[in-house]
C-alpha cells in the first residue's frame, strides 16, 4: 500500500490499486466512533454516450439513467431492499448521483462489517425487471417535481444553460419525466456492465480501522470480474465561448435569486496545477466579494445583499466554471460590483495584507474539512474521481503566491466569459 | 465522562466538553428566555444587530477581518425555538492550535471577541447604532417574508402554527413583520439590557483545550489515575479561568432565570376534532404535513414515543416510507419527525396533488396499524438500533454534542448519552402499543396549487 502523510493535518492516507483495477483509499481515524464507507463509480449524468469496451457497441442513453440506476441498485431478487436491510442494522445508508460519479455509502458506529457485506453485495448484484423499473418511474417523477419547485435548482440549471451550448452538464441529473419514461432494463444493464466494473470504481473508508485488515476485508468481498478495457466516453467538442450572457425566469420567491458565473476555458489537464489554481480561485473569490471585502460591505449596508454569496469553482475534464450565488433585490448591482472589484485588482494588483489574511482563512477552511468521517470520505472520493489527492490542497497551499493568484485572476475572471442567471419574484 | 459543568454565578454556567476528535475548538453561548408574542420579534432582531459591531470593533467588516486573521475562525449567530423557549445562539469555531502552520494563541482571542460581540455592543445616544438597526430590520423582514421560498419548510412551519395556535410554540421564531415598525434603536437597546439581566446564560466550550502544555506532559508521565484526574481538573479550570476573568462576564449580575423547564412528563393536550387546513400556492407538488398528539401519561413516554416515531416514519424501514413511497409510489419523501419538547410527531410527505386522499388514507392506515399492534419485535429492534446509532453518533459532531447537553440543561432531568441509550433499549413492544392507543391526529395541513 502506498502511504501518504500530511504532517500539517497529522493524518495518513493509505492507497491500494487492486489487481482488478479498483482503487481503495483508507484514512484511519482511531479517535472517532463513527465509521464511513463510500463506493463510487465514475459514471454520472454527463456520461450519456459511450462505447462499451467488450462489445465495441456505441450506446446513447436517455437523460437521467445514472440516477435511475442508483435508485434501482437497492432492489434485490428476493424482494428485499438493501437500503432497508442496512437501516435495520442501524446504519445510516444512502446513495447519490452527481455530474461525474455515483456513490453508495453508509455511516455507522456498530455493525460495520455486516453493513459492508450488504453494501458490497448489492452493488455487485444488479436486478432490474420491467416491473420494478416501471414502479420506480413514479417515485423519480416526484423527485423531479420536487426539484422543479426549487428556485435554487432552476436558477443553477439556467446558469449552466448560459455557459454551455451542448455540454452534458446542462442535463438535469435526474433527467425529465419524459426522458425517464424511456428507460428499460436493457439500458440499465448496459450501463451497469460498463461502468460498474471494478476498474472504473473507487472505494474510500474512514474511521477506526487498521489499514491492512480493512483492505483484506474489502478484497474478500469482491466478486472476480473479467478485466475490461478503457471505456471510451464521447462528449461534444469543447466550446469556445459562452452560450448566452443572461437568463431569467419568474417563480414564487420573496426575493430574486442570482447566479453569476465565469466559464473557465483554460486547459486543466495538469492536476497539480489545477489544485493550485483552485486554491487561488478560492482566495480571489473571497477577496472580490467575501465578507470583509469593500464590495460586500457596500452591498450589505445598502441592503442589496443579505448575506455572503456562496462561491464555488466546479470542474471536471469536461467543464470548469465559477459559480457565485445568492439572493438580492438588485442582482445587476451585485454583478456590477463584482466586475468593479475584478477590474480594480487587475489594475492595481492584490494588496499584501489582504491576500495574506484571506490565504490564512482559506487554510482554515481546508483544515475544518477533516472534522468528520463523512466529510473526509466524500471529499477523497470526489477529488479522486477528478484525479486529485485531497491532501494536495494543504500541501500546495504554500505554492500559491500573490503573483500566481494575479495570473489566475487575469486568465479566468474574464468579462466575456461572465454570465448571469436570475429567478425573479412573480408578482403575487 | 468528558462533560463538566460549573455554575459561575446564579443563572450562568460554563459547560466544558473535552474531546480530541476534532481539528477545531467550538465555543457557544446560549441565552434563553420564555417565548412570547410581545418579545419574539425583538429577540430575533438582537443577534443580527449585535453582530454588526461592538464598542471596540465597530463594524462587521472589521469583525470579519479579525476572524480571517484567526485562520478563518467562523462566527455565527441566530435564534431558535426549543420547546417554549426562545434561544439566542452565538457560535465561534476556530482551528485547534495543533493544526496551525505557525504557532499562535487563538483561544483567548476567540473568547474575547465572542463576549465582546454579545456583551459589549456599540451604543450611541442610549441606543444601538441607528443604521444597523434599520438595515437589520429590513433583513429580518425579508427573512420573515422569505418563509414561503422553501415550500417544504414553509408547510412544516404552517402546520406547527395551526396546531399550536395561541400558544407560545405556535409563534414563528423570527417574529412578525407588523412588530418591526415599532422597534427603535432606543427601545431595542432598553430591551437588550433587560434581556441580558434576566436570561439564562450557558457557555459551552468543546475541543482539545489543554492550553497548558506542561500539564499534558505531566499527564503522560503519571501512571496513577488520581494525578491524571487532578491534572484534568486543572486544565478544565484554565479554560474556565479565561472565561471567568473576562471583564464583561465579571460585570454580569447573578440572576434567577425565567425559562421554561422541559419536563420529562408532558401535559395532556385536550383531544379535539381533527383540524384540516388547506392552503393554495403555485406549486407543482403538494406538501402534506400531519401533526400527531399523545394523551398518554406513561412514565417513560418520551422514549416510547421516540421508538413509536422510528417505526412509523423514522427511516427506510418505517411504515410510512414502505407504504407511502415504496408500495404505492405516492411520494419521494415520506417520513416523520419527533419533537421531543412538545411531545408531538409530524408526518411529512411531498406528493402528487391529485393523490391527496389516497396518501392521507394510506398514512392513516399506518397510524391505525400502530394502534392495533401491527408491528413486529423485529420492527422494535430496528427502530431502537436506528435511535441508538444516532445517539452514539452525537459525540462525533461538536455542535450536536453541545446541543445534546444543552437539551439536558433545559430539562428537569439529566441523562448521559449512555443512560439515554439504556432508556431507549428498555422500551418494549407493550409500551409502544399502549402509547399508540393514545396517539391522535391533531392537525392535517396541505399545501397545493
Amino acid at each position: 500500500m502506498e502511504i501518504i502523510e500530511s504532517l500539517k493535518l497529522k493524518e495518513k492516507e493509505y492507497i491500494e490499486k487492486l489487481e482488478n483495477g479498483m482503487t481503495v483509499i483508507i484514512i484511519p481515524k482511531p479517535e472517532l466512533d463513527k465509521k464511513y464507507v463510500i463506493w463510487g463509480t465514475h459514471f454520472g449524468s454527463i456520461d450519456n454516450r459511450f462505447i462499451m469496451p467488450n462489445s465495441g457497441e456505441e450506446v446513447f442513453i436517455p437523460d437521467g439513467v445514472a440516477h435511475f440506476l442508483e435508485h434501482k441498485m437497492f432492489e434485490q431478487p428476493n424482494g428485499t431492499n438493501s437500503l432497508d436491510t442496512m437501516m435495520a442494522l442501524g446504519l445510516d445508508a444512502n446513495a447519490y448521483t452527481t455530474n461525474d460519479h455515483t456513490a453508495y455509502l453508509f455511516e455507522c458506529t456498530d455493525h460495520f462489517y455486516e453493513g459492508l457485506d450488504e453494501l458490497m453485495d448489492y452493488v455487485q448484484h444488479p436486478y432490474f425487471t420491467d416491473e420494478n423499473v416501471e414502479k420506480e418511474k413514479g417515485i423519480i417523477a416526484q423527485e423531479i417535481k420536487m426539484y422543479d419547485d426549487e428556485p435554487g435548482w432552476r436558477l443553477y440549471m439556467n446558469a449552466m444553460d448560459c455557459m454551455y451550448k451542448e455540454n452534458p452538464i446542462k442535463i438535469d441529473i435526474a433527467g425529465s419525466v419524459d426522458s425517464i419514461s424511456k428507460i428499460i432494463p436493457d439500458v440499465l444493464y448496459k450501463c451497469y456492465n460498463t461502468f460498474y466494473n471494478p476498474s472504473n470504481m473507487i472505494m474510500v473508508v474512514c474511521g477506526n480501522f487498521k489499514p491492512e485488515e480493512i483492505l483484506e476485508e474489502i478484497k474478500r468481498r469482491i466478486i472476480p470480474h473479467q478485466k475490461q478495457g478503457e471505456i471510451k466516453r464521447i462528449y461534444p467538442d469543447k466550446e469556445k465561448g459562452i452560450n448566452k450572457p443572461y437568463m431569467e425566469m419568474e417563480m414564487e420567491v420573496s426575493l430574486p435569486l442570482f447566479v453569476i458565473g465565469f466559464k473557465d476555458l483554460e486547459n486543466n489537464s495538469n492536476k497539480e496545477e489545477l489544485v493550485k489554481k483552485h486554491i487561488a480561485i478560492e482566495i480571489l473569490l473571497n477577496m472580490i466579494i467575501g465578507k470583509s471585502s469593500e464590495e460586500y460591505k457596500e452591498l450589505y449596508e445598502k441592503g442589496i445583499l443579505l448575506s455572503e454569496p456562496d462561491m464555488d469553482y466546479e470542474f471536471s475534464d469536461e467543464y470548469a466554471h465559477i459559480v457565485i450565488s445568492g439572493q438580492s433585490n438588485n442582482p445587476e448591482k451585485v454583478k456590477e460590483k463584482i466586475e468593479e472589484a475584478i477590474n480594480k485588482f487587475k489594475e492595481k494588483g492584490l494588496e499584501d495584507e489582504h491576500f495574506n489574511r484571506i490565504r490564512k482563512k482559506v487554510y482554515g477552511d481546508y483544515v475544518v474539512e477533516y472534522n468528520s468521517v463523512g466529510d473526509i470520505a466524500r471529499m477523497f472520493l470526489s477529488d479522486k474521481m477528478k484525479g486529485i489527492n485531497s491532501f494536495d490542497y494543504i500541501e500546495k497551499y504554500n505554492d500559491v503566491t500573490k503573483e500566481y493568484a494575479e495570473t489566475i485572476l487575469k486568465n479566468v475572471f474574464k468579462k466575456e466569459n461572465m454570465v448571469m442567471s436570475v429567478v425573479k419574484s412573480k408578482k403575487m | 465522562m468528558n462533560y463538566n459543568k460549573k455554575e459561575i454565578k446564579q443563572g450562568i454556567n460554563i459547560h466544558n466538553i473535552k474531546t480530541n476528535k476534532f481539528k477545531t475548538n467550538l465555543y457557544a453561548v446560549f441565552l434563553a428566555v420564555p417565548l412570547n408574542r410581545e418579545n419574539v420579534t425583538k429577540n430575533a432582531l438582537l443577534p443580527a444587530v449585535l453582530r454588526r459591531g461592538t464598542s471596540n470593533i465597530n463594524s462587521q467588516d472589521l469583525i470579519s477581518k479579525k476572524l480571517e486573521e484567526m485562520y478563518g475562525a467562523s462566527f455565527d449567530c441566530g435564534v431558535e425555538k426549543t420547546g417554549d423557549n426562545q434561544i439566542i445562539k452565538f457560535y465561534l469555531e476556530t482551528i485547534n492550535e495543533a493544526f496551525l502552520p505557525e504557532k499562535e494563541e487563538l483561544d483567548k482571542k476567540c473568547l474575547e471577541l465572542l463576549f465582546d460581540i454579545i456583551l459589549n455592543p456599540l451604543v450611541e445616544n442610549n441606543g444601538f447604532k441607528p443604521e444597523y438597526v434599520e438595515s437589520e430590520k429590513k433583513k429580518l423582514k425579508q427573512i420573515i417574508e422569505g418563509k414561503i421560498d422553501n415550500k417544504r419548510t414553509y408547510s412544516f412551519e404552517r402546520c406547527i402554527e395551526e396546531m399550536f395556535k395561541n400558544e407560545p410554540y405556535g409563534l414563528y421564531k423570527y417574529g412578525y413583520v407588523e412588530d418591526l415598525e415599532k422597534i427603535t434603536p432606543q427601545n431595542l437597546y432598553e430591551h437588550y439590557k433587560e434581556f441580558i439581566k434576566k436570561c439564562k446564560i450557558d457557555i459551552f466550550v468543546s475541543g482539545n483545550l489543554d492550553d497548558n502544555i506542561e500539564l499534558n506532559e505531566q499527564k503522560q508521565q503519571s501512571n496513577d489515575t488520581e494525578t491524571e484526574k487532578s491534572l484534568n481538573q486543572m486544565q478544565a479550570n484554565s479554560i474556565c479561568k479565561i472565561i471567568e476573568s473576562n471583564k464583561h462576564i465579571q460585570e454580569l449580575a447573578p440572576r434567577k432565570p425565567e425559562y421554561i423547564v422541559n419536563k420529562e412528563k408532558s401535559e395532556i393536550i385536550p383531544k379535539r376534532e381533527e383540524n384540516t387546513v388547506e392552503e393554495k400556492m403555485q406549486v407543482g407538488q403538494g406538501n402534506l404535513v400531519i401533526g400527531l398528539s399523545s394523551n398518554s401519561q406513561m412514565e417513560n413516554e418520551k422514549y416510547v414515543m421516540s421508538v413509536y416515531n422510528a417505526i412509523l416514519g423514522g427511516g427506510a424501514n418505517s411504515k410510512l416510507f414502505q407504504n407511502v413511497r415504496e408500495k404505492n409510489s405516492l411520494a419521494y419523501t415520506a417520513g416523520s419527525t419527533f419533537r421531543r419538547q412538545k411531545n408531538t410527531i409530524f408526518i411529512r410527505c411531498g406528493i402528487e396533488i391529485g393523490n391527496y386522499q389516497k396518501a392521507l388514507d394510506t398514512i392513516k392506515e399506518q397510524i391505525e396499524d400502530m394502534k392495533n399492534g401491527n408491528f413486529t419485535e423485529e420492527d422494535m429492534e430496528n427502530a431502537k438500533k436506528l435511535i441508538v446509532s444516532s445517539i452514539k453518533g452525537i459525540s462525533s459532531e461538536q455542535d450536536t454534542e453541545i446541543t445534546y447537553y444543552y437539551g439536558q440543561e433545559l430539562s428537569d432531568s439529566f441523562s448521559t448519552l449512555d443512560e439515554y441509550i439504556e432508556k431507549i433499549n428498555n422500551v418494549n413492544k407493550q409500551n409502544v402499543e399502549e402509547l399508540a392507543k393514545e396517539i391522535w391526529v391533531n392537525t392535517v395541513y396541505f399545501l397545493r396549487d
